[in-house]
Formats: C-alpha cells, sequence, structure tokens
C-alpha cells in the first residue's frame, strides 16, 4: 500500500512511502477481533446457542451451517463497513443512537428464533434422527437425512452482523479513519476472522445427542430468547414512537 | 397375628427404632447444633439466646423422630417449611435495619450492597469464564453492610453442594419451603394432569438466563424472573421498567409459589421454573447418594409418582428401578412406597442392600448441614421476631 506522507508543520507532500498493510492494520484488525471475541460470542449468544442446539445431530451438517452462518455475518460485517467508511465515524457514533434499527433487527431476531422453536426449518430430519426409523425395505440405501435449509442459518448470520455489539462499534470508529474503502473492509474482514475463531468451540455441540426431550429443551429456550429479543425490540420501537 | 390385626384394624405399626437407638443416632446432631449454636447462646441478648435454643432444639427434635419412625420426608418438611416462611422475616428485617426499605436503589447496587444469593451462580459463569467478570452488583469479599458475599456464599454453595448434589433444593435451599408449605395445606390433588414436558422448562431457562446473562452483563433472572423477590429485595420502582419488573416477580410468586402448589400438591416453581436447580441437577451425576427402586418388589402402583413434589420420576425411569435426573432427594417417593421398593443408595454398592445405612450416611451429612445453614436461619428469624414482641 502506498500513502503520501505531509509535513505536519507545511501541511507539503514530502515523499510517498510504502506502508505494509500487513505489520498495521492487519495486526490491528486480528488483535482486535481475538481480544474482543469473547464479548462478541456473548453478544450473539442468544440467538447462536439456541439455533445450534435445534439443528440436526452431526459434525457436518453443523459446520455446514455454521459457514453459512458466519458468511452471512461476514456480509453483514462488510455492509456496514462500507456504510460506515463513507459516511465518517459519525455513523458509528450515532448508530447507538437510531434505536428503532436496533429495535428492528432485534424483532426480527425473535422472529428467526420463533421460526426455528416452532421447527420449520428442518424440524423434519431433527427429529427423524432421534426417533427409531419406521418400515424401511429390505435392500433399500438407508435414507440420507435431510439437509436443514440454508435460509434460516443466512437470516440469523446477517442479523447478527448487523447487530450492535461494543467490539462492532469500536472496530467501527477505527475503520472510518482509515483511508481507503478497501482498507476499512479489509479492516473488518479480519477482525470478522478474529472474532469468528471464538464460535468454532460451538461446533462441539454438533456431537451432543439429539433426544426429543434435548430438542424440546433447545425450542422451548429458542421461545424464552425470542420473548426477549421481542420484548426488547418492541420497547425499542415504542420508546422511539413515544419520545421520538 | 392375623387375629390381631383383626381385632385392631388401625393400629399402629411398630416404631421403626426403639427410643434408645433412636437416640443413640440422634446424639451426634444434637451435639453439633449444640456446637454450631455455642457462640449465639453465649452473646448477650435474650432473643438470641431464645432464638438458638429453640432451633438446636428443632433441629435435634426433627432428626431423633427421623431416626424413629423410619420416615424422612414428612419431618424435612417441618424443617423446610420454617425455614421457608422465616427467612424472609430475618432478611427483611435486615434490610430495613441497614436500608431502611425492602428496595435497592441503583445507589447501592453500585457500592455493592446488593446480598448475593445462590441463585445467580449459574449465570455469573459465562461471563465470568469469557471475560473474567463477576456480574453481580456484590461485593466479592464480605463487608460490614453486606456479610452475604460472593465468596461467602460460593463457598457455601460448593461445600453443600459436594455433600447433597440435588438435595440442595430440599435441606438448603431457603426458597423452596414456602412452596411446600402451600402444597402441604390442602388434603386432596385439585390438578392432576400435568405435562411432563414442563419438567424441562428450567433446563431452557437455564440456557436462555445463562446466554442472556452474558449478553446483557446482568444477571437476567434476578433483574426479572426470580419470584422470590416478591418477598425479599427489589429494585426500588422508578419507572415503567422497574414496575413491569415488580410485576412479573409479584405474578410468578403468586402463580408458582402459593396457587398453583395449592392446586397441584408439588413445587411447581422448583419442578417446573428454577433455573438454578436444573443447574444443581447436573450435581446428581457426582454425588454419592440417590434413591433407586428394587424391582423386585415394585408393584408399580405409581404411589412415588403420585408423591413426588417435582415430578421426577417417570413411569420409565421406575421401570429401569432409577428416578430421573432432577430428583431432589426429598425422600417423599421411600416414605409413601409401602413395598419399600424405594430404597436410598450410596453409589458403588448393591441396591437395596442395607438402605437404610445410605440414609443414615446421607442424613447426617445433609442434616449436619441443614442445621448449620437453614437452622442459623432459623434462629435468627426467632430472635428477629421476638425483638418485635412486647416481651422483656
Amino acid at each position: 500500500m502506498v500513502v503520501t506522507v505531509r509535513s505536519s508543520a507545511t501541511g507539503v507532500a514530502s515523499a510517498a512511502v510504502a506502508v505494509p498493510f500487513i505489520s498495521t492494520n492487519t495486526a490491528e484488525a486480528l488483535m482486535l477481533g481475538l481480544a474482543t471475541g469473547p464479548v462478541c460470542i456473548a453478544s450473539c449468544g442468544p440467538v447462536v446457542l439456541p439455533w445450534m442446539l435445534v439443528q440436526p445431530q452431526g459434525v457436518r451438517v453443523h459446520a455446514r451451517q455454521m459457514t453459512l452462518f458466519l458468511g452471512a455475518r461476514l456480509v453483514g460485517y462488510l455492509l456496514f463497513a462500507s456504510l460506515i467508511w463513507m459516511a465518517g465515524a459519525a455513523i458509528a457514533r450515532t448508530w447507538g443512537e437510531q434505536t428503532w434499527m436496533v429495535g428492528a433487527v432485534q424483532v426480527l431476531l425473535a422472529g428467526g428464533l420463533l421460526i426455528y422453536a416452532a421447527g420449520w426449518p428442518h424440524a423434519h430430519c431433527a427429529m427423524a434422527q432421534s426417533e427409531p426409523p419406521g418400515l424401511v425395505q429390505i435392500g433399500a440405501a438407508p435414507a440420507e437425512p435431510p439437509r436443514p435449509r440454508p435460509t434460516g442459518a443466512v437470516a440469523l448470520g446477517f442479523l447478527t452482523g448487523i447487530n450492535l455489539c461494543p467490539p462492532f462499534l469500536v472496530a467501527g470508529v477505527r475503520v472510518a479513519q482509515l483511508p481507503s474503502l478497501a482498507n476499512a473492509l479489509a479492516f473488518f474482514a479480519l477482525f470478522f476472522l478474529g472474532t469468528a475463531v471464538w464460535f468454532m468451540p460451538l461446533l462441539s455441540l454438533s456431537v451432543v445427542r439429539r433426544t426429543p426431550s434435548f430438542l424440546t429443551v433447545a425450542r422451548m429456550a429458542a421461545v424464552l430468547l425470542a420473548c426477549w429479543y421481542g420484548f426488547s425490540g418492541a420497547s425499542l420501537l415504542i420508546e422511539k414512537a413515544i419520545y421520538g | 397375628m392375623a387375629s390381631a390385626a383383626i381385632l385392631h384394624p388401625k393400629r399402629r405399626p411398630p416404631p421403626f427404632r426403639t427410643v434408645g437407638r433412636s437416640v443413640l443416632l440422634t446424639l451426634p446432631i444434637a451435639l453439633w447444633a449444640l456446637l454450631m449454636f455455642t457462640p449465639t447462646l453465649r452473646s448477650p441478648g435474650l432473643n438470641h439466646h431464645i432464638g438458638a435454643a429453640a432451633a438446636v432444639l428443632f433441629m435435634t427434635l426433627l432428626f431423633f423422630l427421623m431416626m424413629r419412625t423410619g420416615k424422612t420426608f414428612r419431618w424435612r418438611r417441618y424443617f423446610f417449611v420454617a425455614l421457608g416462611f422465616l427467612f424472609p422475616v430475618g432478611f427483611i428485617a435486615s434490610l430495613i435495619h441497614l436500608r431502611g426499605s425492602m428496595s435497592i436503589s441503583l445507589e447501592h447496587m453500585l457500592g455493592g450492597d446488593t446480598p448475593f444469593c445462590h441463585m445467580v451462580i449459574p449465570m455469573i459463569l459465562i461471563p465470568a469464564a469469557l471475560t473474567r467478570t463477576v456480574i453481580f452488583p456484590g461485593s466479592i469479599l464480605p463487608t460490614a453492610t453486606n456479610p452475604h458475599s460472593v465468596a461467602v456464599m460460593i463457598g457455601l454453595w460448593l461445600a453443600l453442594t459436594l455433600v447433597l448434589g440435588k438435595a440442595w433444593c430440599s435441606y438448603a435451599c431457603f426458597f423452596g419451603g414456602i412452596e411446600e408449605g402451600f402444597a402441604a395445606l390442602p388434603k386432596h390433588i385439585r390438578i392432576r394432569k400435568i405435562d411432563p414436558r414442563l419438567r424441562l422448562v428450567p433446563w431452557a431457562l437455564l440456557i436462555a438466563v445463562a446466554v442472556l446473562s452474558a449478553a446483557l452483563f446482568e444477571p437476567v433472572y434476578c433483574m426479572w424472573l426470580c419470584p422470590f423477590k416478591a418477598v425479599t429485595e427489589f429494585p426500588a420502582v422508578t419507572g415503567v421498567k422497574t414496575a413491569i419488573q415488580m410485576g412479573i416477580f409479584v405474578a410468578l410468586f403468586v402463580g408458582l409459589v402459593v396457587v398453583l402448589p395449592f392446586l397441584t400438591k408439588k413445587r411447581t416453581q422448583c419442578g417446573f421454573f428454577c433455573p438454578f436447580g436444573a443447574f444443581q441437577s447436573l450435581f446428581n451425576k457426582i454425588n454419592l447418594f440417590e434413591i433407586r427402586f428394587d424391582r423386585t418388589k415394585c408393584v408399580d402402583c405409581t404411589l412415588c409418582q403420585t408423591a413426588c413434589p417435582t415430578m421426577a420420576l417417570s413411569a420409565e425411569s421406575i421401570r429401569e428401578g432409577k428416578t430421573l435426573l432432577n430428583c431432589m432427594k426429598c425422600g417423599a417417593c421411600v416414605d409413601s412406597c409401602k413395598k419399600h421398593a424405594a430404597v436410598w443408595h450410596l453409589k458403588g454398592t448393591p441396591v437395596a442392600v442395607k438402605p437404610e445405612r445410605a440414609r443414615l450416611l446421607f442424613l447426617y451429612g445433609a442434616w449436619a448441614l441443614a442445621t448449620m445453614l437453614g437452622g442459623s436461619i432459623i434462629a435468627n428469624s426467632l430472635a428477629t421476631i421476638l425483638g418485635f414482641l412486647p416481651i422483656r
């Protein structure tokens, strides 16, 4: 990367020097992601945990779903980074004041969790694995459990990607100071990478046996968390509507 | 014998143990109780002397009756209900003495004056692991204004949990006694059909409050869902949010602790709501004591299932000779079993071989800790009540 160095006294460009992106911004973005990852996962936990628990058992299924989730989350991150870079740091500072947006995201998250709790995306395959097989034709190949649909993972990933949390805002403020959009996107992508590492231990949930009781508990938890998101989101929207 | 039974059809069964043997078995608990309350008995203040003496007598007498009759649940219930109803008395009195009100202001919260209660433990674990922060507005170490600090309560909880496992909920929890009292009031069960899936709710609630507490950095259960806030301590009502919180506390208390236990004769808050209870169930896996069923004697009469206050028995679990994970070892099933198929059991030993030995071993530990924690609460609360009476 090439930047122009200006003299602080005269303001005249004195030289064009190559600043290694890896040594400065890369390390900063990665470290910021890694350091604030625990807060990130704590913020996303109420969505990610019940969503993972209602998934059918199996490492491959979980890995695929997690990839979709993280991919969509990355898109949300990059979108946010682009907006912040274009609008300047002001948007990051006022984003928190846009309570209607936070409220709307929370209501949407509540809806997403309720859909999962109702078992719409993959109830059939989750339950199929937890119950004994029925009549099987002799000689027929064993039926492969149907895959969960990707829509849910993508939707929840994107919504958590644009849902505000303290590390997200810190990264947003830093991105606004970067010289180019490419830098901003690279910064947020690396920041995302640092935080994504913390999501990997959640894959261990894939090996827990899905009994009917387990799935019932997971769905109940999803309903309870949806209630909270719904309540919190609706409160913010009502507050905004009343007080402006 | 047969003719005697016909002549005296309602004659009481012979006592489980002789008086002499029962006294001998009670001696260690009596000495322990005296040891626990000696400092109180030696300190000035007649009210405290009377309270401590009553607690010693009460705990010793109940243990003697357990030994004499062989029944556990019936006598434990007297202690537990007394603890449940007396705890708020002492607690509220100390709050009013310290702060002048049951409500806690933001100022006191920030000052670390909120007493720590065991219900918070599952909520502080994830934030503590992820960010090394205790998300509770209390002090880590005891202070002059707040002796119930995080370290003290976690230490007590850990010690009791290692000995009792989920039996914490029957011998140590100072909240469960209120609903057990209301469940004991009616003679007949008014609501018999309870969906067995309800016993999964505490697990779901545990997951929800644990992750939400980590996300919001506050103990969510205490802030929004604890029914016992209605009779202990609650955030001062200063606006719509705190009014909603207070409404939830009162509604949950009335519904889960008063009305539903009365209608179902079950501990509905403990069995179908309390996330701490679900968390505590996990320690049943490592605890040495459990209830088992001797399948050679069991006639599947389901009396034990009806008696169980938290629905910790299912037809399937009884067929397997076990209880469910949420069994809190109250002894209701053992006491109700007419065939003596439900027995106390020490893990690693054969089932139904010397079950009384397992019961004794469990009860010594459980009752000693109950005397230490619950007995002292009873003594203090009695002293508080005596302080209000116009007797000098």
